[in-house]
């Protein structure tokens, strides 16, 4: 844990001593060698972004709120599970040994303890149980009381106990009307389950199943919201013509790396913010999502946020340069977010079902979905190193052409202006170069 | 780096206005095309700007002056022609030693105004200190320097045109390309903006801008350069434009204030009448002095003043 703390410290000092030198004048002009590639166009043009975003309220905020929703997500089932107050049962007359056991197995099974109150009457029961004084109340050890119906689809605490006890005491009843004595009833109550014998190892729902979830609404949020600003830094450059004055000093594709690269890394920056968070808060409230899988599933979902957001990026930067008004970037929004919708989706799916179609695993070697998909099949256990890998490089092959594509719509849109672009005048006017 | 791109040695710490450069530079447009479907934007334009004069570009609308200016920053393919500095074809690394004040103004609205002049120096290849030096030297010199940590969207329209201005200005171009500077400004910004462009151009620097506002573009302009429809129509310098061509005269006769001695007269024209005054246009084969002769004949001459072609006159004279 405390390799995840340093370079996170690290980060966070460089970047105050980054900031302060911005706020006041250097006294040489010299730029030293070594810094050389870090004072390049791009890297210039990034500065500024990364510069301009952090000081936007939106960031701060909306990192604030899912840092508090990741803290919940941890916190919370800790706190409940330490929590877990004991179930109150009301006992109306006498509870017989065998009864009594019953009573401490059904409480097992239903995963919470139990305390005994013992009543006068069936009317201080009644009373008892409406006041809530009471979660439930055995009458003579023959039948069982509650304040509300209990629903087959109920899975609280109290619901799961009633449903066991009222088994296994009407078993009890039966057993002891055909003859038997209590300490042989109690004897065949107790008997072991079989041994069941399987050919494979089971699959864990949980802690992975949880961390999966996690990682897919992370991905899904991140992908959606840094791709929504490049989409509309690129539109707010075209429609407040600035770009003619950076393109009358700087490349297309100058232009557009530095701020697509400037974005990636505050997008960078937050998810190791929020991972490492995460990370460090499971590690103190010893929450159970740093067992077993779940670790690789979050490496992997973060690797694939990267390599998701350097697919999109591009995209979303080309479909920027061909509108200049609100009303177009909405027309355009809602289809360039569908492949992120379906493979959302469809990940959420498999999470939930713990299995994984053949559609599914291929959509994990797709560019456009594997970033939902292929974590997922990390987690679930069904893909190998190599197929991961394999994976990884379809994706950063994807990468490269979209990238070539969108640089070349980019190049040729972004200077058109006064209605939206479409791909077929790009194409027309004359062939991508 | 600095010293490399930027045409001062240290553009932060001076503005380039106290020096003079020895050999001029010179822009060539040489034969330059461009057409938009069936719309020739530009055809075979061709004229040269040199280094120390302020040059006005003027055409009508849609003459082809902003195309052009794009043309010279590589914002428009050209499909033929050549835009060259001191003779070599102008490429990125030489048109970051370029300023550009585009007609549609870009700025980053809510950025802050200093760091908005500095970012820009920054990508014309100035290091950090030398941007920052030279921007708040330049909001100082625009009058704007006490708006430096204000959101450019909370400026007025003319305050926005000066840190267009200072953002073009900021790496001590040595080339100045301005798209109508002039477009919504008071009288006080005019004059001010009209200083900083004769004590660049003063200093050596080549200075090109266009401008409806023809009156303005005498005040300011040695030169000028008529474009339609995408070509030349007449370039050179405002006072050979204003001598050349038919003579004008004002004369004022007391003894026929409505000029009737005037008609009649050969190779004159009667343009106006008004105040007195009578306003004559003398065909090239005319003799003011033949004019005089007649004009004391009729009377006693208190004035006889051979008048300029005002730039708006040339500007109509050229396009017809």
């Amino acid at each position: 844990m405390k390799l995840l703390f340093i370079p996170l410290v690290v980060v966070l000092i460089a970047l105050r001593v980054w900031l302060r030198r911005r706020r006041r004048p250097t006294t040489s002009s010299a730029t030293p060698l070594w810094l050389g590639p870090l004072t390049s166009d791009v890297a210039i043009i990034s500065a500024r972004e990364i510069r301009e975003r952090l000081r936007g309220r939106v960031l701060r905020f909306g990192t604030l709120l899912i840092l508090g929703v990741v803290a919940a997500a941890i916190v919370i089932p800790v706190l409940d599970r330490s929590s877990n107050s004991p179930e109150r049962v009301g006992v109306v007359g006498h509870l017989g040994t065998l009864q009594y056991q019953l009573l401490g197995a059904s409480a097992k099974e239903a995963g919470t303890s139990f305390k005994v109150i013992q009543l006068p009457s069936v009317g201080t029961a009644r009373a008892e149980l409406r006041a809530g004084q009471a979660d439930l109340v055995v009458i003579g050890g023959s039948r069982l009381m509650v304040a509300t119906a209990i629903s087959p689809t109920d899975s609280s605490t109290t619901a799961l106990l009633v449903e066991s006890l009222a088994k296994s005491l009407g078993v009890a009843k039966a057993l002891t009307d055909a003859g038997l004595t209590p300490a042989r009833a109690s004897s065949v109550l107790s008997a072991r389950p079989l041994t069941v014998i399987a050919l494979a190892r089971g699959k864990t729902k949980s802690p992975v199943h949880s961390v999966s979830v996690f990682g897919l609404i992370i991905v899904f949020v991140m992908l959606t919201q840094y791709n929504t600003w490049i989409l509309m830094g690129v539109m707010d450059e075209k429609s407040s013509r600035v770009v003619e004055v950076l393109l009358a000093a700087v490349r297309p594709m100058q232009l557009l790396a530095g701020k697509v690269l400037g974005i990636g890394i505050v997008a960078l920056g937050q998810a190791t913010l929020i991972l490492g968070f995460a990370l460090l808060l499971g590690n103190a409230v010893g929450a159970s999502f740093l067992h077993g899988s779940a670790p690789a599933t979050l490496a992997a979902t973060f690797l694939w946020l990267v390599l998701g957001y350097a697919f999109y990026c591009w995209v979303y930067a080309a479909a920027g340069s061909t509108v200049e008004r609100q009303d177009q970037v909405q027309s355009l929004a809602f289809p360039l977010s569908l492949p992120i919708i379906f493979g959302y989706v469809m990940a959420i799916t498999a999470v939930s079902t713990g299995s994984a179609s053949g559609l599914f695993k291929v959509l994990a070697y797709l560019p456009p979905t594997a970033p939902f998909a292929m974590p997922v099949l990390v987690g679930l256990g069904e893909v190998t190193w190599w197929e991961f890998a394999g994976s990884a490089l379809i994706s950063i092959a994807g990468t490269v052409l979209v990238a070539r594509l969108a640089s070349a719509i980019y190049r040729r849109a972004i200077l058109r202006t006064g209605r939206r672009v479409h791909l077929r005048e790009l194409f027309a006017w004359q062939t991508l170069s | 780096m600095t010293a490399k791109l930027s045409h001062y040695p240290n553009p932060g710490d001076q503005p380039p206005l106290g020096s003079v450069r020895r050999v001029p530079d010179v822009l060539e447009l040489q034969g330059l095309s461009r057409s938009f479907g069936s719309i020739h934007a530009l055809h075979e334009l061709t004229f040269s700007v040199q280094s120390g004069k302020v040059v006005g570009f003027l055409g009508p609308n849609g003459a082809g002056k902003t195309t052009t200016m794009r043309a010279i920053f590589g914002l428009v393919d050209l499909d033929s022609g050549v835009v060259a500095w001191n003779g070599v074809p102008v490429d990125q690394s030489v048109r970051r030693r370029f300023g550009y004040m585009p007609e549609e103004r870009g700025l980053y609205p809510g950025m802050l105004v200093g760091e908005q002049v500095e970012y820009l120096g920054r990508l014309h290849g100035m290091s950090p200190s030398a941007a920052l030096a030279a921007a708040t030297t330049w909001l100082e010199r625009l009058g704007i320097a006490e708006r430096s940590r204000s959101k450019v969207e909370a400026l007025s329209h003319g305050n926005q045109q000066r840190v267009q201005l200072a953002g073009a200005l900021v790496h001590g171009p040595e080339m100045l390309i301005l798209d109508e500077p002039l477009a919504g400004l008071d009288p006080p910004g005019i004059d001010a903006i009209g200083a900083v462009l004769r004590d660049l151009a003063a200093a050596g620097t080549c200075v090109l801008f266009s401008s409806h506002q023809l009156d303005q573009v005498e005040d300011l302009c040695e030169d000028v350069v008529i474009i339609d429809h995408g070509e030349l129509v007449v370039a050179g310098s405002v006072n050979e434009l204003a001598t050349s061509g038919s003579h004008r005269l004002v004369v004022r006769v007391e003894e026929d204030r409505d000029g009737i001695w005037a008609r009649g007269l050969s190779g004159v024209t009667v343009s106006e009448v008004a105040g007195g005054e009578a306003r004559l246009i003398l065909s090239d084969d005319t003799d003011p002095q033949q004019v005089l002769g007649a004009a004391m004949r009729a009377g006693t001459v208190s004035q006889f003043v051979l008048e300029r072609r005002r730039l708006s006159e040339v500007f109509r004279e050229a396009l017809q």
